[in-house]
């Protein structure tokens, strides 16, 4: 029965170009269904007050009533102010255009007739589900397999690139150039349940969620991926325009380039045309409008070790480089942590080691009392002990030897010098050659 | 000085004139035995120096304070050098030993030698460079500890012009990004063995010292971008790209139209190579001046030969290891004329017919090498040494047709011959010798293996050849203690000695050896009649001594390990594996030995393990690198070689 009434609804809509009688049935139409739901509100309160001791149950069925009549409204509205796009591009487009799928794409379409009046409360389901059909076969078969398991489908997986088709010309006049309000793009959901009115982004979601609302949506029909029609006709090139006048992707842009789906319009008017709202909870800088993006970016945020002299981080070595080459003076910075290690670790570590070692030597303290008058860095003192061989002799048998205090250009012969009963007369001027 | 009645002497000089003199002195030791003349000449040298190396750092503060007007310091002698000394140094040797004024000695410093400073580290470093205004040339090379933040610290040194970083194998992008940044008038630059650079640094390099005029990337694993950079440097003269495996004949494409002012290229040993990229290089080069090609190309191909003929400045080519035929020697020889090099070793297809048409136009050779190429005879070696009468070196390795006939024409003709190499020459004989002898200018001569030569021979050499300073006589067993000492009574200067396997040399001629005050470098391994009376001697009598080998002297007693221990001061290496060398001994001569740096200790029959922890323990603070018996591993303390590690030694375990 609704299929009937869709396909009665395109007929219709072949006839139309902009019909200001046709908007007046809608809005008129749409007034109606306001003040029907107005009624049942006030019927509810009513009851309210009578029946206390109503389980709750009933409660819900109402509110969600009343919702899903609601959501259906505003759907609607949508679609009739959208109503106006298509007829504005067929004015100007080729006669080449296919009324059809422009009913289709722009799903604008509302009875004209009595019988949508007639529907009455009962959901509709024309516009906006029926909008998206194209970018959601596109989806959908490129998710085949994930469409029979009950997963749901993600929206920021399938991150379309809007530039992805930069590199094709097609000749101007070869497609068909389509349109979407802003209204339309920004909305968040495409789908939506024609029983209990719950918004979906994706067709094959929607099919999913159907089947809690009877047996008839499990059949293997009802779930199976809506088919092309158009499969057996030669099917014409679209392409889309982004509605910002003045945008490249605009089809008014004298070097127009158009988008290639329905995902790219979206992605693109909100990276271009709206605020960025997202920031990332990491670093609190970086803002994106399109909640994929920002999710890509928290893979990678905090990754940002290289570090230029000017504050700015990069994640990859080359930016930070190519960054550098550009900036007169910016050096790239050694991490503060490396800092802390490198004195700790390999030269001081060296002579704290050897230190340790020779703690337990008399000479040491009164050494460097000594030496600390004189030494301003913190490694200097230590390396001044270092001088003196830090031999362990209690580990030994060769006890007696003890070293003797020496200043730090002492030549660090080992104690062993004085078992030589001769004396050293070395020359003492060779020290330069 | 007109006052002729005072005094007619020497001394009479005014201060200028004597200074004069001074600065004519080219020779070290002759500038030592000026300043021991008098106090005054003395003074004239402490005003004038401009050069010091320092082989003792405990007298680096006498020194400094001695010399005001340093402009060069070499401490690469010094390794025990650290932050430490460096801080003394800057805070406390002033000009007066009373009135310290900071870091005096540093301000006029054009010229800082680091090599092999692994005790140093960045913040003695960035003292330096801090304290040094004028700084204009370091080198760090062999600092193998130096990495980023040693790269920041000599990145403060701003007017450097020439840094040696070889062997710095911390050294990333980020620290040559540093040095490139700071230090933008830098002119010399070498990289070797810097492992961890990559094409990055390399570019940021040459787009911010564009002033670059020699680059050494040698054995670094860069690509042929870094090329691409590298051809941007417009007065780039010097090109090291030796043993660079990831460049290949795309990336000299790159050379070929860049670095206009190119004059010398070394692609030595980079597998990628072929002739076809050296084509490129020498099509877009015509002024090289040196082409160093070895072991790179299999063969000269002809189409390279035909570009080599615009080489006409050509003076150094060096195609070891390739093939070579009898034309492309006609090709070199008559187009490039001022060819005053040329390495042929281990070439194949070269022959008589070939060298005599080399030197027939190539009169100015000076350098030649021939190592391995074994088809050469005595004819090759007379054209050579008829036509080229400036030939100062010669290498002709196991050339084995080589007899005295060859030596005969040498001696007659090339009578300013340096160098010659003729190890392994079994047709070289004593009336070759005798002939040799003539080229009074010798300084280098190599022996190895002839073992045809005798006392007799060696006695020529000894009597005529005062200059030479580096002798091989590794198993010349014909050499007896006599040679020896015709040796030690003419070659005074002699510093480089090799006695390996001679096993007729005793005690006595080891006295002879004692007699070489200049000897810094002695091998003699396994010379089985050898005692401790020997080594004493060598010990008491070679002050100079630096470098010593005496694996497998077996004989020698701890009287002459003493004898080390107490004389040879300056010992820096030191090879005593199958030594008798006792505990004791072991402890002395590794604790004494102040300037010890590398000692192998391996096989030491009468050693317990007690007695080579004393001794690691003794020079611990100094030593860099030990090679020890593996299975010490797990006998010695823990503690020891956790000291050894933290100092930075190296330990082989063998």
């Amino acid at each position: 029965m609704q299929d009937g009434s869709v396909n009665d609804l395109l007929q219709a809509s072949k006839i139309q170009d902009w019909d200001p009688s046709a908007m007046l049935n809608n809005l008129s139409f749409l007034g109606q269904k306001i003040h029907q739901l107005q009624d049942l509100v006030y019927l509810i309160i009513g009851r309210k007050g009578q029946v206390l001791g109503r389980p709750d149950e009933l409660l819900v069925q109402q509110q969600q009533l009343v919702t899903a009549d609601l959501t259906s409204i505003i759907v609607q509205l949508i679609s009739t102010a959208g109503s106006l796009l298509p007829s504005v591009k067929q004015t100007l487009s080729a006669a080449t255009t296919s009324l059809g799928q422009c009913g289709e794409f722009g799903g604008v379409v509302f009875p004209s007739s009595a019988q949508g009046l007639n529907d009455g409360v009962q959901p509709q389901n024309a516009g906006g589900s029926k909008v998206s059909e194209l970018p959601n076969s596109v989806d959908i078969t490129s998710n085949n397999g994930n469409e029979q398991s009950n997963h749901i489908i993600e929206e920021h997986e399938l991150k379309d690139e809007e530039d992805a088709e930069e590199g094709e010309n097609l000749l101007p006049g070869t497609y068909e150039i389509l349109q979407l309000e802003k209204e339309e793009i920004l909305a968040p959901h495409t789908h939506f349940c024609t029983i209990c009115g719950k918004g979906f982004k994706r067709d094959a979601n929607l099919r999913m969620h159907m089947r809690g609302h009877g047996d008839e949506y499990k059949t293997p029909g009802a779930l199976a991926k809506p088919t092309k029609e158009s499969s057996s006709e030669p099917t014409i090139i679209k392409r889309y325009s982004c509605p910002y006048a003045g945008c490249k992707r605009n089809k008014d842009h004298k070097k127009f380039q158009p988008l290639k789906t329905i995902l790219c319009v979206k992605n693109h008017y909100k990276r271009t045309h709206c605020d960025k709202s997202y920031i990332c909870s990491r670093c609190n800088t970086k803002k994106f409008s399109v909640i994929a993006d920002l999710k890509t970016h928290e893979k990678h945020c905090g990754k940002d070790k290289w570090l230029c002299s000017c504050g700015t981080t990069f994640s990859r070595k080359d930016k930070l480089f190519g960054h550098i080459t550009l900036f007169q003076g910016h050096t790239p910075a050694i991490p503060s942590d490396e800092i802390k290690a490198a004195p700790a670790g390999t030269s001081d570590g060296a002579t704290n080691k050897v230190g340790s070692v020779n703690f337990n030597l008399s000479y040491v303290s009164s050494e460097s009392e000594v030496q600390s008058s004189s030494m301003d860095i913190k490694g200097g003192i230590d390396d001044a002990v270092g001088y003196f061989s830090p031999l362990s002799f209690d580990t030994c048998n060769f006890g007696g030897f003890h070293e003797f205090p020496r200043p730090p250009f002492d030549d660090s012969e080992s104690s062993f010098a004085f078992l030589l009963s001769r004396s050293c007369n070395y020359s003492q001027k060779s020290g330069e050659e | 000085m007109l006052s002729f009645q005072s005094s007619k002497n020497v001394l009479s000089l005014t201060e200028d004139l004597l200074v004069r003199i001074y600065e004519l002195l080219a020779a070290e030791s002759d500038r030592k035995s000026f300043r021991l003349v008098c106090r005054e000449f003395r003074r004239i040298d402490t005003l004038t120096r401009r050069h010091l190396r320092v082989i003792r750092i405990e007298f680096l503060p006498i020194l400094l304070r001695k010399y005001p007007r340093l402009q060069s310091l070499d401490l690469s002698a010094c390794p025990r050098i650290d932050d430490g000394v460096v801080s003394l140094l800057l805070t406390r040797v002033g000009p007066g030993s009373n009135s310290p004024i900071l870091g005096h000695w540093a301000w006029g410093l054009k010229s800082l030698v680091l090599s092999r400073a692994t005790g140093l580290r960045f913040s003695g470093l960035e003292m330096l460079a801090r304290a040094c205004p004028c700084l204009e040339s370091v080198d760090v090379s062999y600092c193998c500890g130096f990495g980023d933040r040693e790269a920041a610290a000599l990145s403060s040194a701003v007017g450097l012009r020439e840094l040696n970083m070889d062997k710095c194998l911390q050294l990333t992008d980020v620290g040559l990004a540093k040095i490139a940044v700071g230090c933008s008038k830098l002119e010399k630059l070498s990289l070797k063995w810097c492992m961890e650079m990559t094409d990055l640094g390399i570019d940021l390099l040459c787009k911010k010292c564009v002033d670059l005029k020699y680059l050494d990337v040698s054995y670094l694993k860069v690509t042929n971008e870094s090329l691409h950079s590298i051809a941007s440097l417009l007065k780039l003269e010097v090109l090291g790209l030796m043993a660079c495996p990831l460049i290949d004949d795309v990336g000299l494409q790159f050379i070929e139209r860049g670095c206009p002012s190119l004059k010398v290229i070394d692609v030595s040993r980079c597998e990628g190579v072929s002739s076809s990229g050296l084509i490129f290089v020498v099509r877009g080069h015509r002024n090289l001046l040196e082409l160093n090609a070895g072991y790179c190309l299999s063969e000269l191909s002809t189409a390279l030969l035909h570009q080599m003929k615009n080489l006409n400045h050509l003076e150094v080519i060096r195609i070891d290891g390739a093939r070579i035929s009898e034309t492309s020697f006609q090709v070199i020889s008559a187009n490039c004329k001022s060819l005053v090099e040329i390495g042929l070793s281990k070439c194949l297809g070269v022959t008589n017919m070939g060298i005599m048409r080399l030197v027939s136009a190539c009169i100015n050779l000076r350098v030649l090498n021939l190592t391995c190429c074994h088809s050469i005879t005595d004819a090759a070696i007379s054209a050579i040494a008829y036509s080229c009468r400036s030939l100062v070196c010669l290498k002709v390795e196991s050339c084995n047709m080589i007899t005295e006939k060859g030596l005969c024409q040498l001696g007659s003709f090339c009578l300013l011959l340096e160098e010659i190499d003729l190890t392994d020459c079994c047709g070289v004989n004593d009336k070759g010798l005798e002939y040799l002898s003539r080229c009074s200018e010798l300084s280098c001569l190599k022996l190895g293996l002839c073992t045809n030569i005798s006392n007799k021979g060696l006695s020529y050499i000894g009597f005529n050849c005062l200059k030479i300073h580096e002798l091989d006589l590794y198993r010349c067993t014909g050499i007896g203690d006599d040679g020896l000492e015709a040796l030690s009574n003419g070659c005074k200067k002699l510093r480089k000695l090799n006695l390996s396997y001679c096993n007729e040399v005793s005690d006595r001629g080891l006295g002879y050896i004692g007699r070489l005050e200049e000897l810094s470098d002695l091998e003699m391994r396994a010379l089985h009649k050898i005692t401790g009376v020997g080594l004493e001697a060598v010990a008491v009598g070679c002050k100079r001594l630096a470098d010593l080998d005496m694996k497998h002297c077996e004989k020698v007693g701890d009287s002459g390990f003493w004898a080390l221990a107490y004389y040879s001061k300056n010992l820096r290496q030191i090879n005593l594996s199958y030594c008798g060398i006792s505990d004791m001994a072991l402890c002395m001569v590794m604790g004494n030995l102040s300037r010890l740096q590398e000692a192998k200790l391996v096989h030491l029959s009468n050693c317990t393990v007690e007695g080579v922890e004393l001794a690691l323990r003794a020079c611990c603070v100094r030593i860099k690198k030990v090679k020890l018996f593996a299975p010490l591993r797990f006998m010695l303390s823990s503690e020891i070689l956790e000291i050894l590690h933290a100092r930075g030694c190296i330990i082989r375990w063998d």
